[in-house]
């Protein structure tokens, strides 16, 4: 894992930058190039190892991995490039429902042995609200628990804060119960060990895998390269898709394809808005009839 | 392959001050369009999560709306602009049929408040404040306006980062993004308000609430008409 990601920001980063250098005539010598672009590459992988580093570096960085990655895939032909995110989104149902699916076997395993899923994976953490008066940053966990309880106690931020904090708890509510009960460490053990499998970790973070975002990335590339009408099209396809990918996780309580909703929906809105909308809003915007 | 955007019928000249009119003009026109949206947006929304959703699902529904709407007037396209009385009928079709969602998206609103008053109660918070109502009809409105200044102008705007520009027929002075950006202005400040006067007036059965916001948005598409038309 740290070997791939250290080629992808090396040899796929390393192509890019010279595309750039050559573009806008940066004055960098090879010397200075290489060594800046294997430092970038080294804090890359101990950044996706190890997970001491400051969060916004790991996700700064898989986010680089993914740029890249992605960008690389639009080369594909366009026709290929479709039909390869349709037949993905498929594998994905099959090989995370399935009952013989290797990508739930792997999760299973995981679970049952207690550790992290081997894999890149990018994780979201919730963002700590600095005006409901909570300025410790002991530790995610401890601060997202620290706001829920301040969301009760403080008069001022009152209606502010719940109607905040109740919409989203649905969401996160069996982390939330199983951390604030303070129960005894082995229950709260299994209930952390079962919710990291399904991809709610412990510090109330949503795990999303890498490969997603490369995939998601290849669909916006591409819809990009016909034009920025159908780039919006799909964010927001990939948006609503991903939204009720999460919806569903919160039902549902078990790992789930993010592939398949959010491809579907890019998909889908990709050809509408080439097909239809595209002639429509240019016939409207060019006239300035607009309502 | 890039599509390429028919400007033919406006006419075209290279500017005298071509070295201006390059990305700063582009990102002009882009912030003259969304400014004030962004600004909201910054403000106001970015500080809760369920807000921030509220807005995106909005410009979905909005999209959605307007593909439906393309999807009804594609056999009729291209309108032949010499005569121009088609445009009128297709924006009042268009109007109608957005206010129709508008209603639509209303009774969505008043499920999903009741689901949040129900979870409010179990877990002993009080309910939503007439503040955190209209919070989300801005919410809902400026995903409506963010949506619609994208798609009419920022989709439009790209020939606009080059050396030159494009003049209107009928002022000859002014560019046509600049038109275009500000017509998209108010149009976007339009949606935004008018979400959260028509839930107002919805939630307190003002009819003259109720009845302004159709009839704003109709009288605001059928003055573009009638300029196209002169």
């Amino acid at each position: 894992m740290g070997f791939s990601s250290f080629i992808v920001l090396l040899f796929l980063g390393g192509e890019i930058a010279l595309f750039l250098i050559r573009k806008f005539s940066v004055p960098i010598d090879c010397f200075t190039f290489l060594v800046l672009l294997f430092n970038f590459a080294a804090v890359g992988v101990f950044a996706v190892f190890l997970s001491k580093m400051a969060i916004i570096v790991t996700q700064g960085y898989l986010v680089a991995i993914g740029m890249l990655v992605a960008y690389w895939f639009t080369l594909l032909p366009e026709w290929t490039t479709w039909v390869l995110l349709v037949a993905l989104a498929l594998y994905d149902l099959a090989a995370v429902l399935l009952p013989v699916g290797p990508l739930r076997l792997l999760v299973e395993l995981a679970i049952s042995r207690d550790e992290d899923i081997p894999a890149l994976v990018y994780e979201a953490r919730p963002v700590i609200n600095h005006d409901q008066g909570s300025g410790e940053y002991e530790g995610q966990r401890r601060a997202w628990r620290r706001r829920r309880e301040s969301g009760n106690d403080s008069e001022s931020d009152h209606n502010i804060g719940t109607s905040d904090a109740e919409v989203t708890a649905p969401l996160i509510q069996n982390r939330v119960s199983s951390v604030v009960d303070g129960q005894e460490s082995s229950v709260a053990s299994t209930d952390n060990s079962f919710l990291e499998g399904i991809g709610l970790g412990s510090s109330g973070a949503i795990k999303l895998g890498l490969g997603d975002f490369i995939f998601y990335s290849v669909l916006v590339g591409r819809a990009a390269m016909y034009d920025f009408m159908t780039v919006y099209a799909c964010y927001l396809a990939i948006i609503a898709g991903l939204g009720v990918t999460l919806m569903l996780l919160a039902l549902y309580q078990q790992a789930l394809p993010a592939l398949p909703v959010s491809i579907a929906f890019g998909v889908l809105f990709y050809f509408l808005t080439r097909l239809l909308l595209e002639e429509f809003v240019v016939q409207c915007s060019l006239n300035l009839v607009m309502f | 392959m890039k599509k390429k955007v028919d400007f033919s019928h406006l006419s075209s000249s290279p500017s005298p001050e071509s070295a201006i009119i390059t990305v700063a003009a582009g990102i002009g026109y882009a912030l003259l369009a969304l400014g004030p949206s962004l600004a909201l947006f910054v403000t106001v929304i970015s500080k809760k999560p369920f807000l921030i959703l509220t807005v995106l699902s909005s410009t979905l529904l909005w999209l959605v709306s307007l593909i439906v709407l393309s999807g009804f007037w594609r056999p009729f396209l291209p309108l032949n602009s010499a005569a121009s009385w088609p445009f009128a009928v297709l924006i009042i079709t268009s109007v109608a049929f957005q206010e129709g969602l508008r209603l639509l998206f209303w009774k969505v609103y008043k499920r999903l408040e009741d689901m949040l008053d129900a979870f409010a109660d179990r877990v002993l918070k009080p309910r939503l404040y007439p503040t955190d109502k209209m919070l989300i009809a801005l919410a809902g409105g400026l995903g409506h306006g963010a949506a619609h200044a994208v798609f009419f102008c920022l989709s439009v705007l790209t020939p606009a980062f080059g050396p030159a520009t494009f003049f209107t027929d009928q002022c000859p002075k002014l560019p046509f993004f600049l038109v275009s950006s500000i017509i998209a202005l108010a149009f976007a400040t339009i949606h935004t308000f008018s979400m959260v006067i028509a839930f107002n007036g919805y939630s307190d059965g003002n009819k003259v609430d109720q009845l302004f916001v159709p009839v704003v948005h109709l009288v605001a598409g059928m003055v573009n008409y009638f300029c196209l038309s002169s």
